[in-house]
């Protein structure tokens, strides 16, 4: 049954053989014949069907692929990639802090993270299949078959390779026909070698020219300097619509762009609802009592911030004699004008501010009075309440009675 | 080639005939005695029934969740025109058709907001309650619910859902028990014209049922991709149940022609990929969550994932998807029936795990985790009551459907493809 056409003419040597061809009548037969093949111990050799026939693996003995451990170690490797490029990028390289989140936080970097595992999968499966299955193959023996056109239409086929170090001419062509091949038919190396065509080095040059003309434009252009205006393809971070400040918008019935606070909107933590503290006040009128802690660490801080803040006016001791008062007091004996609008600061010692509610000396402090400007701004709450409460320890050390003096001391005022 | 394999018909092989005779009434006292038992253990919390009725409403979602992935299950099939899934088509059947047992068990979730002398007194929903929607009720999301979440309108959505999945379950139950009498490949053409709309029902109420019964625990709360978060992980539930129940008859001799390790090798492919679509889901929904910010959005995630609460978030994360991820991605766990199975045991349990994390921290005040043993009890014995009881219940409710019915569709066109099927 074996038939070994010549390929060439008579004139020259037939090209060296490059392996057999054997045609089977179906699935079933070349499943049987596969199994045949696989127990003879051939190592290269295929069979082709024009569809997946099941059980071939099993019959051919073909092991279970590499490709799901490749994939598996790319999807590793893309969640290794983005994890780490994000972390240098956000995190070391450029720290920006956006929307309050912190530089490095992984519920941002899974959506990258899970692109690029897809990716890198992707990219092993594919690329993997074709190395594993060594593509591109622009020559196989069976190719210089007519007959194995039909194997994408209704062909069975079995091929081995004259390379199988169990090959021979006479006795694999033995094998094949008793396994019940319809026809066995020997196949010969191309008479032009296997070569790859050159056609295609000249279009992957080519390609690869292509590819760098972009990198080179963009570096010529980075290195140059231009009388054009540069190339601006995304306007929309750059040129946003917006409002100018005070500018008019048809939108609103007001016709002003720039909005008020909503009525009764108070922005987180700022509700203030503690009249005590916030105010000074008690049921309408001024607190007498402290809404902080009274305690030696208070009026120490207290202390502290006077002296900043109040002396300079009022005087270390709060007697209305601080630099810029004895200092605008100089002035005026001088009769300059323009201090004839001048108060002396208070010394804080009058019966009037001493008989005054703390809530009102509070309240004083924040707003101001007269030409005491307001120190809402400068000093927070609780500091403002801890002056207070040193303001009453030094108009409680003018009136001080010896009981007020802790026992083992009364004796050096003697 | 293998030759085509030949279905045994004996009544013994492809029905529950003669399979344990006393099951269902074992299941309707086990049911009975656990939803007794976890009801009087939650009568000694002395909390008005809060943690039981939570509880109750975990294991209900649990078994509901079953219910409606084998529906999804069963559409899908049909709307693909699946031959590999015939074999196990039937029982994803039975499992839908046990909705109405389920449709029965909502009853002690909805009748204590009808009823006059309770009303304001539901232990679930503080929206039933005489304070209605509460506090914020000028944010106009708030009115709206106000609006959707009232109790005859509840009430009146419920009854349309049950309705709806009830005639769904019971037409593709119907339709292919009947092609086993008559062998009419007509109807196999009819339900694949349906399964679509099917799938497009199933989905919405799917997700206005999880809408109503879970994501209102919290009223001021909303993720519009909630309702997939709860589909996502039914059909996780659904696949492992169908997996253990195949794998169960099998042992029993059922089925042993009808399912091979090709079926086992594709439901766990499904069963993989229904993980990482909760996945996708779980975290969908975190991601905007976390990134916008929003305290009404961001305080349902904090009472959720601080304090122990954020250990239980943990054990879902690693239990529904990070573990389950690695070990079923391989080919040879889902051919091998002691692994799958092992997988698909863990899966329910953790899905059972995150239903429990999804309503519990809702219970409010007295927090469960700060006080897991209130009442001398110990902590998880209400929870296992009525797992058990409403379990029980449902799985007598698919007893029921599958009795005297073939668990194979005999005479469906597509059986052979079915049964001599390979993956490649």
């Amino acid at each position: 049954m074996t038939e070994t056409k010549p390929t060439t003419d008579d004139a020259g040597p037939p090209p060296p053989l490059a392996g057999l061809l054997a045609e089977f009548a179906g699935p079933e037969a070349l499943v049987a014949a596969a199994e045949k093949v696989r127990d003879a111990g051939y190592r290269r050799w295929d069979a082709h069907s024009p569809y997946p026939v099941h059980g071939i693996e099993r019959a051919m003995g073909i092991r279970p692929t590499l490709l799901p451990w490749l994939v598996l170690g790319a999807g590793v490797a893309g969640a290794a990639v983005a994890l780490l490029l994000q972390w240098w990028t956000n995190a070391v390289d450029y720290p920006v802090i956006s929307s309050a989140k912190p530089l490095f936080s992984l519920p941002a970097n899974i959506p990258i993270a899970f692109e690029l595992i897809v990716l890198f999968s992707a990219f092993a499966a594919f690329g993997g299949a074709l190395v594993l299955s060594r593509l591109p193959q622009f020559w196989h023996p069976v190719f210089s078959a007519e007959r194995f056109r039909r194997a994408t239409t209704d062909a069975f086929f079995l091929s081995i390779e004259a390379t199988d170090p169990q090959f021979d001419l006479a006795g694999t062509g033995q094998l094949l026909a008793s396994l019940g091949a319809t026809a066995v038919e020997a196949c010969h190396e191309p008479a032009a070698g296997r070569k790859v065509p050159r056609a295609l080095y000249v279009a992957l040059a080519v390609a690869a020219l292509l590819a760098v003309l972009p990198p080179l434009w963009i570096a010529r252009a980075r290195a140059t300097t231009s009388e054009k205006p540069r190339i601006h393809p995304i306007q929309d971070m750059d040129f946003q619509p917006r409002y100018q400040s005070q500018a008019a918008s048809p939108l609103f019935a007001d016709g002003r762009a720039m909005r008020p606070n909503v009525a009764g909107a108070i922005a987180v933590g700022q509700l203030d609802a503690d009249d005590h503290f916030y105010r000074g006040q008690l049921g309408g009128k001024w607190a007498t009592t402290f809404p902080i802690p009274v305690t030696r660490e208070a009026v120490e801080r207290g202390r502290q911030r006077f002296n900043v803040y109040c002396a300079p006016c009022h005087g270390l001791a709060a007697e209305g004699d601080g630099m810029i008062a004895r200092r605008a007091a100089e002035r005026i004996t001088g009769e300059q004008p323009g201090f004839a609008t001048w108060v002396a600061p208070r010394s804080l010692h009058t019966p009037a501010v001493v008989e005054q509610p703390v809530g009102q000396v509070f309240n004083t402090i924040t707003n101001g009075l007269n030409t005491m400007p307001a120190y809402a701004a400068q000093i927070p709450v609780e500091d403002r309440w801890k002056i207070v409460l040193y303001e009453r320890a030094l108009q409680r050390s003018q009136k001080a009675r010896l009981e007020d003096v802790p026992e083992a001391y009364r004796s050096q005022l003697k | 080639m293998k030759p085509s394999p030949v279905l045994d018909t004996s009544e013994r092989r492809i029905t529950l005939a003669g399979l344990l005779p006393g099951l269902p009434r074992v299941l309707v006292v086990a049911a009975a005695a656990g939803l007794v038992l976890g009801a009087v253990l939650g009568a000694r919390r002395g909390d008005d029934f809060r943690y039981f009725f939570h509880s109750y409403l975990t294991s209900y979602c649990f078994y509901l969740g079953i219910s409606l992935g084998a529906l999804f299950f069963v559409a899908a099939l049909h709307a693909t025109r699946a031959g590999w899934g015939v074999s196990v088509r039937r029982l994803g059947e039975i499992f839908a058709a046990g909705i109405g047992v389920l449709a029965v068990l909502f009853l002690p979730i909805l009748l204590p907001m009808l009823v006059p002398v309770l009303r304001g007194r539901s232990s679930l929903y503080a929206w039933a309650g005489p304070e209605g929607i509460g506090e914020g009720g000028a944010l106009l999301d708030l009115r709206f619910k106000a609006a959707y979440l009232t109790v005859p309108f509840f009430a009146l959505r419920a009854l349309g859902y049950f309705a709806v999945w009830w005639l769904l379950a019971r037409f593709f139950l119907k339709h292919s028990t009947d092609q086993d009498a008559t062998g009419d490949p007509g109807l196999t053409i009819r339900m694949e014209r349906w399964s679509g709309p099917a799938l497009v029902t199933l989905g919405v109420t799917g997700t206005l049922a999880a809408f109503d019964w879970l994501m209102s625990l919290d009223a001021g709360w909303h993720s519009t991709i909630f309702g997939l978060y709860f589909y996502s992980g039914a059909v996780v539930a659904a696949f492992a149940a169908l997996i253990l129940a195949a794998m169960g008859l099998q042992a029993a001799g059922r089925l042993t022609t009808a399912i091979t390790a090709e079926h086992y090798h594709d439901l766990g492919k499904l069963l993989f990929s229904a993980v990482v679509f909760w996945g996708y889901m779980a975290f969908s929904q975190l991601l905007l969550i976390w990134y916008a910010n929003i305290p009404e959005e961001t305080q349902w995630y904090r009472r959720r994932l601080s304090g122990p609460w954020g250990w239980v978030a943990l054990a879902v994360l690693l239990g529904n998807l990070l573990i389950p991820f690695f070990g079923l991605l391989s080919r040879e766990v889902k051919r091998r029936k002691p692994l799958l199975a092992f997988w698909a045991a863990w899966l329910l349990v953790f899905h059972w795990i995150d239903l429990w994390w999804l309503v519990m921290p809702d219970l409010g005040s007295g927090d469960l985790m700060a006080d897991p043993g209130s009442g001398g009890l110990p902590p998880g014995l209400i929870d296992a009551c009525l797992w058990v009881g409403v379990g029980c219940a449902y799985l007598a409710g698919v007893c029921y459907a599958a009795a005297g019915r073939a668990l194979v569709p005999l005479r469906d066109p597509r059986l052979e493809e079915a049964m001599t099927f390979e993956n490649t």
